[in-house]
């Protein structure tokens, strides 16, 4: 969260002579992260960002203390300046008040009834200091409330005494279904559990530590006023809170735990400025329900530990002098029978303000170490030391690395997709959503389940480009999430391919890929598939590590795609288990290699054909195709011998041979073969 | 015998026709070689008188002396005419056509690469994960904000009952427990590159990003070697001219906490650059008139990144002794940083993962 505060503003807690400019860099570096500063109305605005543990800088107190300790490290001078809020005096009447927490659902309850008031506007400067924060201003009662806020951190409420019946304030949780009307005149419905004050008429007045409800507020006409702090839960502040959706600055401080000791001073001072702007008279006893003081909490560490973990040989004086100027006590002792710094340590007293942050010795180390300024800390890099990666790891990110840049380098563009696709594209593909892991709250149907196989998203993708370029070819390596009962989903990587070509484009793909890792043992089979037609089977040494096919024509069309789009998908971490660095040597003939030309014409495939040709002839090499129309082949075969030099005769007779025997089977059983 | 003027201006035809050094080679082995017509025309001599052999043998050599003289001067003017054919340079060259890579893969290409120079391994864990790896074992107990279900994706899958709910991890931190539960004991020097998943869709937010984690334990690390880490990453990724600072921040699962930052390089880290373009190198001595605001960073500085000192309790959850052991790690998202180094204004991180075509091919 953020918070905007003046320079002038802080001055008032904050003696020295750093400028706004010097305050932003010195303090980012050390503490609250200044990000702007801007001069606007002869002051300067600081937006001021705040982690979540540190709800005790969201204040001009807070950042004044931190600046207190931060500012001299840069040779400035800087003195935080305390003050003393005057305790009211015993009140002239004693209006009746009574609240209870019988459920403990609060740690303190701060309460005072004042009269006299007369609504009008805030002084000037808490109208300009407001403005400047991006507060809205109301008038000189609202306005005490956020400026509390702002100067001491904790966030106040104030009741119109007169619309609380009964004048009585009960905390309880709430149920499922009741209703309230907020300030801002918006109703909502409560989930039940959450923290409300109801009145004596048993009428909700208040969702405490978040928003007021516009029962109780203060009005224009408001005579007498109960001015209220409480100090809650942060778990079911936030709880509260972010189920209704509302999201009030007072919320976003009640849900990072403020600290119940500076509620009392945030009491003093309301009072002090309700008094001054309004006219207000304080009318009954200052009500205090703190049943659970938190006990001292002390951490005690070492120097030499501050030393080990910093990296650097900070001496004990600015260590303690750093930790005083941040609030903490310390209570330095030493161990004579251990060689110095060995037993120093220092037993160090947690303020209660840093009681939900500072628990460990690594949380004092932080504070040291912040101040002492990691700008002045040296950089060094660890000692080398052999770590052995998983063989596996190692081999599956270097092919990887490697099968990119060569798909790259042969024309095809990667892709990335979200690992999650929509309900929408599963039924379009007619395939089943309970196989998918689900997302249970996802922000898009878009992005509802994980994947399992690339090849949906890929059709996606040729579909949306469909139109921006003719020739797509591309490919995506990724990882699918197949589910498992009571386990986590395989998480294994696949290599994806999707061209709007033709088929043997996108065999020529593949096959180019093994030959560049040298993978020579694979085949392709003829199988069925659910949304592929002319599907196959893709094996490296018989065992299946993926499938190729064009998508089924009527899912071209619920997809409404107007081309033919071919996919495959492979087992990549198979495929790189397969790698090898290079490819074996064979032996290079010597002798003239005779290539002749013939047109066949059969019904067998060209694997049957090529495995039925080397059956027939042993001087046949290689076997080229050269054309495929209507059911004719042409194929140029390649003739050697490794002992002599054959005759172009010779070679004719083997031809000859190979179409008898390759005409003589008019059909063969359903068998992979390869070469 | 053959007719010697004849074959003289057979020869001088064929030389007419020669156009390049090949034919002119062929022409040559014709008429010159062991089995050429000039040898041929000595060989027919045989049947002549010893008389007549002396004055045809002569006019053989004569021929053969002109053909060879010839052939040669042929050879000289084509090789001056071939050498000065003159070809259009800047018609375009027959490319070979590239494809692209994602704009991520070059990224963690070259991440990876760093970190493997100082002994870094890269692993890989499940992105699917239990709350237990993402979240209690990184100090981050049941009421965590982050647990909310606007900041994280969950499955719908039944709990288990030692690790909680399934859900996306949303950062790479949950790589920490599982490395140091697969090492046992440091040392460890580990980077996970990895998808990360969160409910926000916007210009600066996709729902799956990349986030690289760095991750080292072992006995007597200090703060010095988490800056002296980020710096060498920095200087490596960025160039030698950019600078970190570490800002105290705060996480859960370190202690102390730091947020990175690095110099911006649109103003070279000043936090002000000139109306007129030129290089901000002597940015201090140009007239306060001209600077305005650098519009990218905040006071010259851009976020890198998250990091810290490892909190002592995710060592214990995982069963190493904080006592004897500590360690940094450090997290930063993959795009941004991408982003953030080649300046070619991607601005919009959704581009990455819309599937334009004519986006993706640019790389």
């Amino acid at each position: 969260m953020n918070i905007k505060i003046t320079y002038s503003w802080l001055l008032e807690y904050l003696e020295t002579d750093a400028d706004p400019y010097e305050l932003q860099k010195y303090l980012s570096l050390c503490g609250p992260s200044i990000e702007t500063v801007e001069k606007v109305d002869g002051d300067y605005v600081f937006d001021i960002e705040i982690t979540s543990n540190r709800i005790d800088m969201a204040s001009v107190y807070g950042i004044a203390q931190e600046a207190a300790a931060i500012l001299p490290q840069f040779g400035k001078k800087a003195k935080l300046i305390k003050h003393n809020f005057i305790k009211p005096q015993a009140p002239t009447k004693d209006l009746s008040i009574n609240i209870t927490d019988s459920y403990h659902l609060t740690n303190r309850v701060l309460a005072v009834v004042l009269d006299n008031v007369i609504i009008g506007k805030s002084p000037e400067y808490i109208q300009k200091r407001l403005k400047l924060a991006g507060i809205r201003t109301l008038n000189n009662v609202v306005d005490v409330t956020n400026y509390i806020m702002l100067e001491l951190g904790h966030p106040t409420h104030i009741f119109d005494y007169d619309r609380i019946a009964k004048q009585k304030l009960i905390f309880r949780e709430s149920k499922k279904g009741e209703k309230i009307i907020s300030l801002e005149d918006k109703t909502y419905t409560l989930y039940g559990g959450d923290s409300i004050i109801e009145d004596g008429d048993g009428r909700i007045i208040d969702l405490p530590g978040i928003i007021g409800t516009s029962n109780s507020i203060v009005v224009d006409s408001t005579k007498r006023l109960l001015f209220f702090i409480d100090n809650n839960d942060p778990v079911q502040m936030r709880k509260t809170s972010m189920n209704l959706g509302i999201r009030t600055v007072a919320a976003t401080y009640n849900e990072k735990s403020p600290d119940p000791e500076r509620a009392f001073d945030s009491l003093l001072l309301g009072i002090e400025l309700l008094q001054k702007n309004s006219g207000a008279k304080v009318a009954s006893s200052v009500i205090d329900i703190y049943p659970q003081k938190k006990l001292e909490k002390h951490v005690r560490v070492y120097l030499k530990d501050i030393q080990r973990i910093i990296g650097v040989s900070i001496e004990e004086t600015p260590i303690i002098s750093i930790l005083e100027k941040l609030g903490f006590g310390v209570n330095r002792s030493e161990n004579d029978e251990l060689a110095y710094p060995d037993g120093v340590s220092f037993d160090i007293l947690v303020p209660s303000f840093r009681y939900n942050d500072v628990s460990i010795k690594e949380d004092i180390i932080e504070e040291v170490s912040r101040v002492y300024g990691y700008h002045n800390l040296p950089s060094k890099m660890a000692p080398l030391v052999y770590i052995k990666q998983p063989k596996d790891i190692e081999n599956l990110f270097k092919v990887q690395t490697k099968s990119k840049y060569y798909l790259k380098h042969i024309g095809l563009h990667e892709y990335l997709n979200y690992s999650m696709i929509s309900g929408d594209l599963i039924d379009k593909l007619r395939l089943v959503r309970k196989d998918y892991l689900r997302i249970k709250n996802s922000i898009s149907s878009e992005i509802e389940y994980m994947r399992n196989s690339l090849i949906p998203s890929l059709i996606k993708n040729i579909k949306e480009n469909s139109g921006k370029k003719d020739k797509l070819e591309i490919f995506e390596l990724a990882k699918t999430y197949t589910r498992k009962d009571d386990q986590l989903p395989d998480e294994k990587y696949y290599l994806g391919f999707a061209t709007n070509s033709n088929f043997a484009d996108l065999k020529g793909v593949i096959d180019s890929l093994f030959d560049e890792l040298n993978i020579t043992d694979y085949d392709y089979e003829n199988n069925n598939h659910s949304i592929l037609n002319n599907s196959a089977k893709i094996k490296i040494h018989a065992h299946e590590i993926g499938v190729i096919g064009s998508l089924k024509q009527e899912l071209k069309i619920a997809i409404d795609v107007p081309n033919d789009i071919f996919v495959a998908e492979l087992d990549f971490e198979t495929i790189a288990n397969q790698y090898k660095v290079m490819g074996s040597y064979k032996k290079i003939s010597p002798y003239a290699v005779i290539k002749l030309d013939s047109t066949i014409m059969s019904p067998l495939s060209f694997s049957q054909i090529k495995t039925i040709a080397k059956l027939s002839s042993s001087y046949l090499q290689n076997i080229e195709l050269l054309d495929q129309y209507e059911g004719n082949i042409t194929i140029r075969l390649h003739f050697t011998s490794y002992t002599e030099n054959l005759t172009e005769n010779t070679a004719k007779n083997e031809l000859a041979s190979i179409i008898t025997s390759i005409n003589n089977k008019k059909s063969f059983e359903k068998q992979s073969c390869h070469i | 015998m053959k007719d010697l003027k004849t074959t003289r201006e057979k020869f001088q035809v064929k030389l007419t026709s020669i156009v390049s050094l090949p034919q002119l080679e062929l022409l040559k082995l014709e008429y010159l070689s062991r089995n050429g017509i000039v040898n041929e025309l000595l060989k027919d001599m045989k049947s002549l008188s010893i008389d007549e052999r002396k004055i045809y043998g002569q006019q053989i050599n004569k021929l053969k002396d002109e053909i060879a003289k010839q052939l040669d001067s042929t050879q000289k003017k084509l090789i001056s005419s071939l050498n000065q054919s003159k070809y259009d340079v800047t018609l375009p060259g027959n490319m070979r056509k590239n494809g692209s890579l994602h704009v991520v893969s070059y990224a963690i290409e070259e991440i990876s690469k760093i970190f493997e120079k100082i002994g870094f391994i890269r692993m890989s864990y499940p992105e699917v994960e239990w709350d237990w790896y993402s979240f209690e074992a990184l100090n981050m107990p049941s009421n965590h904000p982050a647990r909310d279900d606007f900041e994280t994706f969950y499955i719908d899958h039944p709990e288990n009952k030692e690790f909680g709910k399934m859900l996306l991890t949303p950062h790479t931190s949950s790589g920490q427990p599982r490395e140091m539960m697969r090492l046992g004991k440091p040392p460890i020097r580990m980077i996970n590159i990895a998808k990360t998943y969160r409910p926000n869709w916007d210009v600066s937010h996709t729902p799956m990003f990349h986030q690289f984690e760095g991750f080292c334990v072992d006995k007597k690390i200090n703060i010095t070697h988490l800056k002296g880490t980020i710096n060498y990453f920095v200087k490596e990724f960025f160039g030698e001219n950019r600078e970190i600072r570490l800002r105290p921040f705060h996480f859960q699962f370190t202690e102390p906490s730091f947020e990175i930052d690095i110099t911006c390089d649109i103003c070279d880290g000043t936090g002000y650059i000139f109306k007129d373009e030129l290089q901000t190198k002597n940015a201090k001595s140009r007239s306060f008139a001209e600077k305005i605001k650098c519009k990218l960073c905040k006071q010259g500085w851009l976020e890198l990144g998250g990091s810290g000192m490892v909190h002592p309790n995710i060592l214990k959850f995982s069963g190493i002794n904080p006592d004897e052991y500590t360690g940094w790690a450090f997290g930063f998202g993959v795009e941004r940083v991408m982003m953030m180094k080649t300046g070619v204004g991607l601005n919009d991180i959704r581009l990455l993962y819309e599937g334009d075509i004519r986006v993706l091919e640019q790389f």
